[in-house]
């Protein structure tokens, strides 16, 4: 979560740059667009669900494993250098506020570009994206777990003499396993939501072939089978499920011990909704104790002094190229420029002239939705606060809603509303409304929850009404989570407008002017590289703005104004 | 066995150099129980950690048998206020922690853990995770960690400043048979406290720091027969000159 660190002001708007240059440079939507003419299109079918789930869950896997290796080399460097920290904190900022899914475009390319257009470019293009949209809080939870070992503790284990390979393994790793658990579920759900829109973007507009769920989806919808639609959506549901209680929900309850403060405030958690653990845990047993003996077997210590060696050979080498990579560097800067330069070189489109207003209208969109769904939210999240049983049942609905990836609906919710009410212009909000609403519910419902049971009993003690112990109490102290939910939902949902602005159901395009519709068309359908750059500029630079302006802000001040000290 | 000569420690702050340690110089010789008292925030803490050689000094030289203390000093251990064991460590885990660190095969490394957990009273815990003891209790698999590494010298920073009256008194007994105990390997103990009684009670020697920055402001033998009681005759006169000195 954004906090206040010191670092360079200028970095955040250089990193924003360095992106829209880069982007530029590799912009090229003419090519992704006639290489695509050369696919042959597969005809969707019942008989491609098992193997398409698996493509996704492979591509989420990998994605990941990726995720957590960068994290880890990201956090801990900002963790143990100050001087890192400052460089790098800042950039993690940006990465995770940017929106992502407006370069997928130019990810395709540059993969294209550079293994020549196969599948393992597009495999490699897709798992990117999901790969920038998992790694940043992950990152975050890294550097916040090892920055947060208790000065003592540190002291102890290096006392002991403890060093390198075993100070990591006892020290270092166990400190950020609530962290790092806790954002790997965050991070699934984010990866889930960006991999499908991947899917069905390569598989819609440009028609590649990449078999996954979104994909099989999204050319069902397309097509206008609805029932395969259906039986994606559910096939999607169920993984997601599976994965909740089969992985996540043991692991959550593992990574207990992994707190220092080992009071039983969370007792009441994992007492709440206890499910089937279907023999997890022993299953656990055999593999740590598999996984303890190869440790053993294993040369440990010689591997320690290799890593050492190898790391201090990198920082040799580190130095020894530094010049070089900044030429580099320089050298690609300089492309970046020209091509932006050329990019934005006179005479511009006339599509131009209406990106602002496209810009306005995308906003307009959002925060109707995000109206919206706080008028059903809040209700419900104060009537929770009185209802312990509805609590749980409620706690449990946010927590799945969240977890599966708005964007898999999108294709069903226009298949179904589409020429019923309003066309398209309702449909956009309802779409936006549907990526945001379990994430507020599942933060104001955390934010409920944190009120002490004692402040509330004292103030019915002092004779107030249940609204005014609402209106004095429950809501100003869930005005953190509130925000917390909010910037979530806004960035989700800045990042879903390319999808949920241009929609294609059955060979008909259904659209309204928003900057995510112009995104889209620039990128897939009249390829105009000048409308793509401006386009995706805005975006950026609006989202960005938006969370330093305002998010940041209001963040710091709710904090600071609403925190329950305890 | 231990000599500081002439150290200064200094941290900073937004560019700005704050005094911690200002010239200190003190001889630890071999078997002596060393209290150092002081207010809070006199270095008392950093002292200890130089001693350890968790940090170093800003200039001045520490020597430790006659040479150089460079890096962490591995015929020492330290016992901290807050325990600070490894909540994901089995009371065993965390007492082999520093066995495994000097390479102990694990069928010594386990025959030792088991040996001090013995000692210090927790035998049949080894067990059990460090959120399942009491206080008293994870202290004591504190001192077990640190008398595992068979340390020549012991350091503990305020070991029972967070523990109840009590159990503090128990441990405070206990800790003073170990050293009396010849089996032990510990010849030398240093203990930072901000209780003078515990310091008269315990040491052979109190070292009184100033703060601001901690400058060493009195070195006195506590030349009372053992076992102690507060009771004893000059004991409380002690304690009376030696609070003077901090005031």
């Amino acid at each position: 979560m954004p906090e206040l660190r010191p670092s360079p002001r200028w970095l955040p708007i250089l990193g924003v740059a360095v992106l829209l240059a880069l982007a530029a440079l590799f912009q090229g939507p003419e090519r992704v667009l006639t290489l695509a003419r050369g696919v042959v299109r597969v005809e969707p079918s019942f008989r491609d669900l098992p193997a398409a789930a698996g493509w996704s869950l492979l591509r989420m896997t990998g994605s990941y494993l990726a995720s957590l290796l960068f994290a880890w080399g990201a956090g801990y460097a900002a963790a143990v250098s100050a001087r890192a920290a400052r460089v790098i904190l800042p950039l993690l900022d940006v990465g995770q506020s940017v929106p992502v899914l407006g370069f997928f475009p130019a990810a395709i390319f540059v993969f294209i570009n550079l293994l020549g257009g196969g599948r393992v470019s597009l495999e490699l293009a897709s798992m990117f994206l999901i790969f920038t949209s998992q790694t940043w809080n992950l990152a975050f939870a890294v550097y916040e777990g090892i920055r947060t070992i208790p000065f003592e503790t540190r002291a102890a284990v290096d006392s002991l003499g403890v060093k390198g390979f075993q100070r990591f393994r006892t020290l270092l790793l166990p400190a950020c396993i609530p962290a790092l658990l806790y954002n790997s579920i965050l991070s699934w759900a984010n990866g889930w939501y960006f991999l499908i829109a991947c899917e069905i973007i390569v598989a819609g507009p440009v028609a590649y072939d990449l078999p996954g769920l979104g994909s099989t989806l999204s050319r069902a919808i397309a097509k206008g089978d609805l029932r395969l639609a259906l039986a994606t959506l559910l096939t999607l549901v169920t993984i997601v499920l599976v994965l909740e209680i089969a992985v996540w929900r043991p692991l959550r309850t593992w990574s207990r011990r992994f707190r220092y403060d080992t009071a039983a405030e969370e007792a009441g958690e994992a007492a709440m909704f206890r499910l089937p653990d279907f023999g997890l845990p022993a299953l656990v047993r055999v593999l740590r104790g598999v996984a303890r003996s190869v440790l053993h077997r294993a040369p440990v210590v010689r591997l320690g002094q290799a890593l050492a060696a190898t790391g201090r050979g990198s920082a040799r080498a580190a130095r020894v190229l530094r010049w070089p990579a900044l030429l580099a560097l320089a050298v690609a800067l300089a492309l970046a420029t020209v091509a932006v330069v050329r990019a934005l070189a006179p005479p511009w489109p006339p599509e131009t002239a209406s990106l602002p207003l496209a810009l306005l209208l995308s906003f307009l969109r959002i925060t109707a939705a995000y109206v919206l769904a706080l008028l059903w939210i809040v209700p419900v999240a104060l009537w929770a606060s009185d209802h312990p049983r509805g609590m749980r049942a409620l706690s449990v609905v946010a927590q799945v809603g969240a977890s599966i990836p708005a964007t898999a609906f999108f294709p069903v919710l226009v298949a179904l509303l589409v020429d019923r009410f309003g066309g398209m212009e309702i449909i956009s909000v309802a779409l936006a409304l549907t990526g945001m609403q379990w994430y507020l519910l599942f933060n104001l419902l955390a934010g409920v929850q944190r009120v002490p049971g004692d402040l509330k009993e004292s103030l019915r003690a002092l004779g107030l009404k249940r609204s005014e112990i609402h209106r004095k109490l429950v809501i100003p102290a869930c005005m953190p989570s509130l925000v917390t939910g909010s910037v979530v939902a806004w960035g989700g949902t800045w990042n879903a407008l390319i999808l949920s602005e241009y929609v294609v159901y059955r060979g008909k395009a259904y659209e309204v002017l928003g900057i995510g519709q112009q995104l889209n068309r620039a990128t897939f359908g009249t390829g105009d590289r000048t409308v793509l750059f401006l386009s995706l500029a805005l975006l950026v630079v609006t989202v960005v703005s938006f969370n330093r302006l305002v998010w940041d802000r209001l963040y710091r001040y709710v904090h600071a104004r609403y925190r329950l000290e305890g | 066995m231990l000599e500081f000569r002439r150290v200064y420690k200094s941290f900073t702050d937004r560019g700005r150099a704050i005094p911690v340690l200002d010239d200190v110089s003190l001889e630890i010789p071999d078997r002596q129980f060393v209290c150092i008292v002081g207010p809070s925030g006199c270095g008392k803490s950093t002292l200890l950690r130089i001693m350890m050689g968790l940090t170093p000094p800003t200039s001045g030289t520490v020597l430790y048998q006659g040479r150089a203390l460079e890096g962490v000093n591995l015929r020492a251990a330290m016992v901290f206020q807050s325990f600070a064991l490894l909540p994901w460590l089995t009371v065993q885990g965390n007492v082999e922690l520093g066995l495994h660190a000097r390479d102990l095969p694990e069928e010594e490394a386990r025959r030792r853990a088991a040996h001090y957990l013995d000692k210090v009273g927790l035998d049949g815990y080894e067990e059990a995770y460090p959120g399942e003891l009491s206080g008293g209790m994870k202290q004591r698999a504190g001192l077990a960690r640190a008398l595992a590494v068979e340390p020549d010298i012991l350091f503990m920073d305020e070991p029972f400043a967070g523990l109840d009256a009590l159990t503090s008194a128990n441990l405070r007994e206990e800790v003073l048979t170990l050293w009396s105990d010849r089996a032990l390997p510990v010849n030398t103990v240093v203990m930072v406290t901000h209780i003078i009684e515990e310091a008269v009670l315990m040491a052979d020697r109190v070292v009184v720091l100033t703060s601001h920055p901690g400058r060493i402001a009195a070195d006195l033998p506590v030349p009372l027969e053992r076992p102690r009681n507060k009771r004893d005759e000059g004991f409380d006169q002690l304690v009376d000159s030696i609070f003077e000195k901090i005031v």
